[in-house]
């Protein structure tokens, strides 16, 4: 074959390289685009998680202000960590060249638990009316597992919307590799997910709407909107 | 990265390679694709026409044949009832000035053998008893034989216009595999000469053994033998020869086993050229794009049967608990699509996919797409009809795994 027709089959190489390489790179960059946004959040979360524990320690020498400051924040900071945990997810799945995103889900992962731990130390403390939901999932489930993990989630994401701020749900990963939510997870004798934990009682599976709702409305020293009728 | 990852990085690669090859090869050639050689001075052809069971079409090819503008005096038609079981030997005598070999049933390439020893032209023609060459067919195929070093020419297979949509999308893939032949022909890639309309030197293929009587698609590995022996195969795109297609699935799918094993057959025949340097296009480019698509063929489509069924299996459970759950089924942000890195690839890929169609039909056919229905067909084609290639090939291998090869029509 001539050497001109034999430079074709080279330049198509070079080529489809070339536009294959920019592509990898788009792709990483987007990915990468992504790792910086969440790291960013989590700097910023992490800032105004630290603001508010010097906020509840200097309200603690003033008790009457203690309490209502202190749900605040505390609520303000359920929903932030929730809507950040939904995009974290959203993009380790878009996720296909960079590595995963570990480290920003056990950050988070550390903040929530120590949030779960503050919210049921307050409740006490200031005999709260909210309710502790905890949502126990698998971030690398199996088919079943996964399915399970969907419906549950839509089914909690009703809830929380009905609930608002009247609800704390904390979603925490059992397989992320973290001690602390290991210790938890060994508390609960979790073996299975999804698994909801409703201030200290245990259910295995998917749970449905209406029993959640009989579950947790009872628990409420007021009645809310969300809850007439149960 | 996942192991998924890597192999759809891999068939993109691959797939893109030889998409902008093509396209490279068209936008480097595209104001010769018809032009074509004034022979040198006009050769003795010996047409063949190997017929099995085709009462119904005989007569219009000889008479589609006998109507070329060839001086007749240069020509001769044999032609080959292969042991029909109808009426075909009936319909080949009614006509006149053509020899007739009548014969038991021994397959189309020992037919085209027979004929090979009583052949008197310079030039062998093959046709099938079901195509219809143009009348300038042959004169514009004998030009390339100008160069001795060309052992096969090979002309454009249009199937035959119809209104159904299956076989307006066979109609697409015909337009392009003789776009892209032509194409290849510029780097000596031609792999085929298809037996609706192909012209060999007598005197090579002869040499060379004639027509291999065990492989069930003797034009694809004649197409290789000549290459591996240093012959070059053009194809000729200004040479139309029309034919009938199948227009029902279970005829299509048979054809397209047959095509398979033939091409397995022959890859099998031919494994010691594979990435051989010494084998120039043959070794480095036309056997490995064929093992490559069979390979990524298979392989792409047991991964997208995965991912279907264990969709699938996600979605039955998940509408079972949702139900038992009081939830919908579908959450309003799961229909939110977060763009990966396929995403881009993907994209690119159907532009550079369609780009290349639309412009192999309009190429084809002079500047329009060729096909009722034009761009709904394309998409049709594209996304309906190329599915179908996988499941055939795997067919393919099971058949070549448990029962051997038989003549598939």
């Amino acid at each position: 074959m001539a050497k001109s027709q034999k430079s074709i089959f080279i330049k198509a190489g070079i080529l489809t390289a070339i536009i294959f390489g920019l592509g990898i790179v788009l792709g990483y960059t987007l990915e990468s685009g992504r790792i910086s946004e969440i790291e960013e959040e989590y700097k910023k979360v992490e800032i105004e998680w630290a603001d508010a524990k010097l906020q509840s320690l200097y309200y603690q020498n003033v008790p009457a202000e203690y309490c209502k400051a202190s749900i605040d924040e505390n609520l303000r900071f359920a929903d932030k960590v929730y809507q950040q945990g939904i995009r974290l997810e959203k993009y380790d799945n878009a996720n296909k060249i960079t590595e995963k995103f570990k480290l920003e889900k056990q950050k988070y992962a550390l903040l929530k638990t120590e949030f779960l731990l503050n919210s049921i130390s307050l409740k006490e403390k200031c005999s709260a009316d909210y309710v502790n939901l905890v949502y126990f999932y698998k971030d690398e489930p199996n088919i079943e597992e996964k399915s399970a993990q969907r419906v549950q989630s839509v089914v909690l994401e009703e809830i929380k919307s009905m609930f608002g701020p009247d609800m704390m749900l904390i979603p925490l990963s059992i397989d992320i590799d973290i001690s602390i939510i290991n210790i938890i997870k060994s508390s609960y004798n979790i073996t299975k997910t999804p698994t909801l934990i409703i201030e200290d009682k245990k259910f295995e599976g998917v749970i449905s709407k209406e029993k959640i709702l009989q579950e947790i409305c009872p628990l409420y020293k007021e009645e809310i909107d969300a809850c007439k009728g149960y | 990265m996942e192991t998924l990852v890597i192999i759809y990085l891999i068939f993109i690669f691959v797939s893109m390679y030889l998409t902008i090859l093509l396209i490279m090869l068209y936008l480097k050639n595209h104001k010769t694709l018809f032009h074509d050689k004034e022979p040198e001075k006009l050769r003795f052809l010996t047409v063949t026409i190997p017929a099995y069971n085709e009462e119904k079409h005989i007569a219009d090819t000889i008479r589609a044949i006998q109507s070329v503008d060839y001086p007749k005096e240069l020509m001769e038609i044999i032609v080959i009832n292969d042991g029909s079981t109808d009426n075909t030997l009936k319909e080949i005598k009614k006509f006149n000035g053509i020899t007739i070999i009548n014969k038991k049933n021994t397959g189309k390439a020992d037919s085209m053998n027979q004929a090979l020893k009583i052949a008197r032209g310079e030039f062998f023609v093959t046709t099938d008893a079901d195509s219809f060459p143009n009348r300038d067919a042959f004169s514009k195929m004998v030009g390339y034989f100008n160069d001795p070093g060309v052992g096969a020419v090979t002309g454009a297979i249009i199937s035959k216009d119809s209104s159904k949509l299956f076989v307006k999308m066979q109609s697409i893939e015909y337009f392009i595999m003789a776009f892209a032949r032509k194409l290849f022909d510029y780097v000596d890639s031609v792999h085929v000469t298809p037996g609706p309309l192909s012209m060999y030197r007598t005197e090579v293929i002869r040499k060379l053994g004639g027509f291999d009587t065990s492989n069930i698609t003797e034009d694809i590995e004649i197409g290789w033998k000549l290459m591996k022996h240093g012959y070059k195969n053009r194809m000729c795109l200004s040479a139309r020869v029309y034919t009938n297609v199948p227009i029902k699935l279970k005829s299509w799918w048979n054809q397209r086993l047959r095509w398979n094993i033939g091409g397995f057959q022959t890859l099998y025949k031919y494994r010691k050229v594979l990435f051989n340097v010494k084998e120039s296009t043959l070794g480095l480019f036309v056997a490995p794009r064929f093992l490559i698509a069979y390979v990524l063929s298979i392989i792409g489509f047991f991964i997208f049967l995965y991912l279907i069924a264990a969709r699938i299996k996600a979605e039955i459970i998940s509408a079972t608990m949702a139900a038992g759950s009081g939830v919908p089924q579908l959450a309003l942000h799961e229909l939110n699509i977060t763009p990966t890195v396929f995403t881009f690839f993907i994209i690119l890929f159907l532009i550079f996919t369609l780009a290349y169609t639309i412009t192999g039909l309009r190429t084809m056919n002079k500047g329009k797409l060729g096909v009722r229905g034009h761009i709904v067909t394309v998409f049709a084609y594209l996304l309906l009809y190329l599915v179908l290639f996988p499941p055939v090939l795997l067919h393919s291998i099971y058949i070549m795994a448990t029962k051997g090869v038989r003549w598939y029509k």
